[in-house]
């Protein structure tokens, strides 16, 4: 129980060093913020629409004094206002997170749900055709940018076959089959990369565990091939994987990103991708500490569950 | 290496292609012609035009430098940074770790693609914030590698040599240290350089990384979407071209990751399909009547890139009903592959070649593979050398004990937990109760052993097979267990075969002991004959040399051939100070001495009529 709360613990020390890191960036970059914001393409932005921005985003109080702001108001869960109308920053994320999560969680299960029977496959039958094919697979899969996947997607199945939606969103609670043809081909895009690293890993991490003494116990035993297979050699072979995949979720994340952007999938992207290019800072500080929260958030999930599977962590 | 060939000529083609650019004789990439816009292949533009009728193979070339031109800027500045703080952390441990390695961990904090949207948002898009963002992201990993090899490198003796000449530290860590740390390096180098090619083209693709009308294959995909129902080939282009240089980079950084960590390298090895010697030459005699496990002949043979070897070879043996036989032989002389052959746990590279087996009345050898399952854990049983790695570090102990004895009787699960309680309290493990429920790591050596042993004893076996039960365990805990077997033997009858390399423990537990040398029996008979007489000058030396046991016989020199180099006739010979000409001249059979006594040396008759004056 003390290693949960010390884990914890660690989560919310690093959830403010993400924060303190964001402020940083925003102060330490030379020259003045709200002039940097205004300016666009080279022309000096008017002197007192500058000044109007500094005293709005309080830049003239001490940095210290700024900082105590910055975290109190992310206390609080006030991230500010949108520079461009004013919307709170807050109501925004509320609004597009759900979406967002949506993806990640089908995108993940369907990487679990391909890569670890076939991880698992390959790695009994090493060697064979199956596992020279899917690794091959695994390799190509991993070389292909996720934008690249998701826009051939579009290409093919939407333009060329038209059997796909080209992307956009309905409601669930509106039309829930069509929702989830909307959801299908960018979820699919999403799994991607995932599914060629959690396969290559599972592969690697069963092949260890088949290796170890105490299959050798087990089948020594006089189990069926079945049981040493789940209990003994998939039941180990499963943690490292989850470590895999928690590391891998940063790169889930930012692939998001990409993939809302080519589907029109109205998650955080669409306001952030807006607000990076208006520059409308609040509004990108606030989805990036929402995602690298989400990021940690997973990662202590991940931990947690590792714990669960092997006894000897909890110990230590 | 040879997988370093073609993703390395691969990726050398296209930086070639990247560097040469402006001398290729392309046409301008980035001027435009409205006129043949979306143009098909014309002349001088054989993959067309693009929605601003510019070149796109053109376009293409001069993408690949943009992309890899920021790539390697910064993995470049990424990697000279890193290191030197790796270095730095490295050496100085303390404040300096902290502030140079440490601290970089932070970045791992943040999805790559948000810190980069966040700096763009300040910066504004461009090749020179790409190329700030990217090294900063890959800091963290060079910072870490070259701390490690760092590491590592201060414990050679090398280091320290020159340490203790008072060798400043910067050029310790110049010429002794970085020169280690080169390999990890470039294999990180060449993982930034491919993951940042990605992230370039994702972000330039967001339309938020390199500028227009720059070419960049990011930009290029970019532009193609919109008008992908037109021209869909215009998206083609790009997309292949970044996906296979992509491929052969990760290629390549797989191949230099292999050459540079020599334990994740060829382990693949080549298996050969080779002829086997006919099964049961040696005519089976029954067994004789009380004899629980017969084995004739046994040989194993294993295909490994030089071709078969036999670490085993025509074993044979017999142990009756509440007999303990053991086994004894330096490492490599093949006694737990003989064990580990009859269990049917042999490794899949490994197989019978020869030989039978009957385990009351059953062949085991070529027992299909379900009714083997049945024998193992049931009638025949086996204890292993290491405790600690034997049992499953996820599951309870008591689990694991009913985990056997359902897996031979349908009892429900409760009487298996009840029945695993009594073998606990029959092994002598204090508290069964607590221990059933606790897990390996909450347990001594000694207690992990019993908890093996009383697995091992769930179904009540004819045989138990114990392949250096002892050996892992310190002194007195090895009493303890050579005890407990002794005592179960005389309660249950099991016969056991007991493997060792050491003649106290023999002495100990065995009534009959069979000698192995490289893969052979070359005497067996009752434990009191042979210590008293041993007719094999092998036995003969080994006895001499350990009285008390576990060292490696320092009386005799030289040490067991490995089994491709098993010399032709007999295979001590090349350390036996009583070998003559005709000792080489062919393979040896196991003679009889007398009954119950064998022994493999055309020299043991002579030997034993001299053996009273002859020391050994
Ligand atoms: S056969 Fe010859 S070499 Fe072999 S043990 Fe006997 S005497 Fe020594």
């Amino acid at each position: 129980m003390l290693w949960v709360l010390r884990r914890i613990g660690i989560s919310v020390a690093l959830a403010w060093l993400v924060a303190t890191i964001v402020f940083m960036t925003l102060h330490m970059v030379p020259g003045d913020p709200a002039e940097l914001l205004l300016s666009t393409g080279g022309t000096m932005p008017d002197p007192a629409t500058v000044a109007e921005l500094r005293e709005r985003l309080g830049l003239e109080r001490p940095l210290l004094n700024q900082y105590g702001a910055f975290l109190m108001g992310l206390a609080r869960g006030d991230l500010g206002v949108s520079l461009i109308d004013e919307y709170p920053v807050l109501d925004e994320i509320a609004l597009r997170l759900p979406r967002t999560l949506e993806l990640i969680l089908a995108g993940t299960l369907i990487a679990v749900a391909v890569a670890l029977p076939a991880g698992t496959y390959a790695a009994l039958h090493r060697g064979g055709l199956f596992d020279r094919i899917a690794s091959g697979v695994a390799a190509l899969l991993l070389a292909v940018p996720v934008f690249v996947v998701g826009t051939l997607l579009v290409l093919v199945l939407a333009q060329m076959l038209r059997v796909m939606p080209a992307g956009g969103y309905v409601p669930f609670a509106e039309d829930p089959p069509r929702h989830l043809t909307l959801l299908a081909l960018p979820a699919i895009a999403i799994a991607k990369g995932l599914s060629a690293v959690l396969f290559r890993m599972t592969r690697a991490s069963v092949l260890d565990s088949l290796s170890r003494d105490y299959v050798r116990t087990a089948r020594a035993k006089g189990l069926t091939a079945r049981r040493v297979l789940v209990r003994h050699v998939v039941r180990n072979a499963l943690t490292p994987v989850l470590t895999v995949l928690g590391l891998h979720m940063g790169t889930l994340l930012g692939g998001t990103v990409l993939v809302e952007y080519v589907f029109n999938w109205p998650g955080l992207s669409t306001p952030l991708l807006r607000a990076v290019e208006a520059r409308d800072y609040p509004m990108v500080v606030g989805i990036v500490l929402t995602i690298s929260g989400l990021f940690l958030l997973i990662n202590l999930i991940m931990d947690l569950l590792y714990a669960a599977l092997d006894p000897r962590v909890r110990a230590s | 290496m040879k997988r370093l060939i073609i993703p390395g000529t691969l990726v050398a083609l296209i930086l070639l292609a990247a560097l040469a650019a402006p001398f290729l004789g392309l046409p301008d990439p980035v001027r435009q012609d409205i006129a043949h816009r979306l143009a098909g292949p014309l002349e001088g533009s054989p993959l067309g035009r693009d929605e601003f009728g510019r070149d796109v193979l053109s376009r293409l070339v001069w993408g690949a430098r943009t992309s890899l031109g920021v790539a390697f800027a910064s993995a470049l500045i990424a990697g000279i940074i890193g290191t030197a703080f790796g270095l730095i952390g490295g050496w100085f441990r303390g404040l300096g770790e902290l502030l140079t390695v440490r601290s970089m961990d932070v970045i791992l904090c943040f999805p790559p693609v948000l810190l980069a949207l966040l700096v763009v948002t300040l910066m504004g898009p461009g090749a020179g914030t790409l190329i700030l963002v990217l090294s900063v992201l890959y800091l963290p990993g060079f910072a870490r590698v070259t701390y490690a090899e760092v590491l590592s490198a201060r414990s050679h003796d090398y280091v320290e040599a020159v340490r203790a000449l008072g060798a400043p530290a910067p050029r310790i860590l110049l010429r002794t240290v970085l020169p280690n740390v080169a390999g990890p390096v470039l294999v990180q180098l060449s993982l930034a350089v491919a993951s940042a090619v990605v992230l370039e083209s994702g972000l330039s693709f967001l339309g938020l990384g390199v500028v227009p009308p720059a070419p960049s294959w990011g930009l290029m995909i970019r532009g193609a979407r919109a008008t992908m129902e037109q021209a869909p080939m215009l998206l083609f282009w790009p997309c292949a071209v970044l996906t296979l240089t992509i491929l052969a980079m990760n290629l390549l950084c797989d191949a230099l990751r292999d050459a540079v960590d020599p334990r994740t390298a060829g382990t693949r090895s080549r298996l050969r399909a080779v002829d086997r010697l006919l099964p049961g030459l040696l005519p089976m005699a029954k067994p004789a009547p009380g004899t629980v496990l017969s084995v004739r002949g046994l040989t194993v043979e294993i295909d490994t890139p030089r071709g078969p070897i036999r670490p085993v070879q025509d074993v044979s043996f017999d142990v009756g009903a509440g007999e303990t036989l053991a086994i004894v032989g330096e490492s490599g002389s093949g006694k737990s592959v003989s064990a580990t052959a009859l269990m049917g746990l042999l490794p899949p590279v490994a197989r019978v070649a020869a030989g039978e087996a009957w385990l009351d009345g059953t062949e085991l050898l070529r027992l299909p593979e379900e009714q083997m399952r049945r024998l193992r854990g049931g009638p025949m049983a086996m204890v292993f050398q290491d405790p600690m790695s034997s049992l499953n570090p996820v599951h309870r102990a008591g689990d694991q004990v009913a985990e056997a004895i359902l897996a031979h009787r349908r009892v429900p699960r409760a009487e298996a937990w009840k029945q695993a309680e009594a073998l606990f309290r029959h092994v002598g493990i204090a508290d069964p109760e607590r221990r059933l429920r606790a897990f390996p790591h909450e347990m001594s050596g000694g207690m992990k052993q019993r908890v093996m042993i009383a697995m091992a004893l769930a179904n009540r076996p004819k045989l138990l097979i114990c392949d250096e039960p002892t050996t892992a365990l310190d002194v007195t805990v090895q009493a303890q267990i050579l005890d407990l077997l002794a005592e179960l033997r005389r309660e249950t009858g099991t016969a056991i075969v007991f493997i060792t390399h050491s003649l106290g423990v023999v002495a100990e537990i065995a009534d009959r002991v069979a000698v192995m040398y490289a893969g052979q029996v070359v005497e067996q008979g009752s434990v009191a004959e042979v210590f008293h007489n041993p007719l094999h000058p092998y036995t003969r030396a080994l006895l001499a040399a350990v009285p008390e046991g576990d060292a490696p016989p320092a009386g005799i020199p030289g040490i067991v051939p490995p089994p491709h180099a098993f010399p032709e006739g007999c295979r001590f010979a090349p350390r036996c100070r009583h070998a003559e000409p005709r000792c080489s001249a062919g393979p040896l059979a196991l003679e009889e001495a007398e009954p119950g006594r064998d022994v493999r040396c055309v020299r043991w008759r002579e030997l034993a009529r001299r053996g009273a004056e002859v020391p050994a």
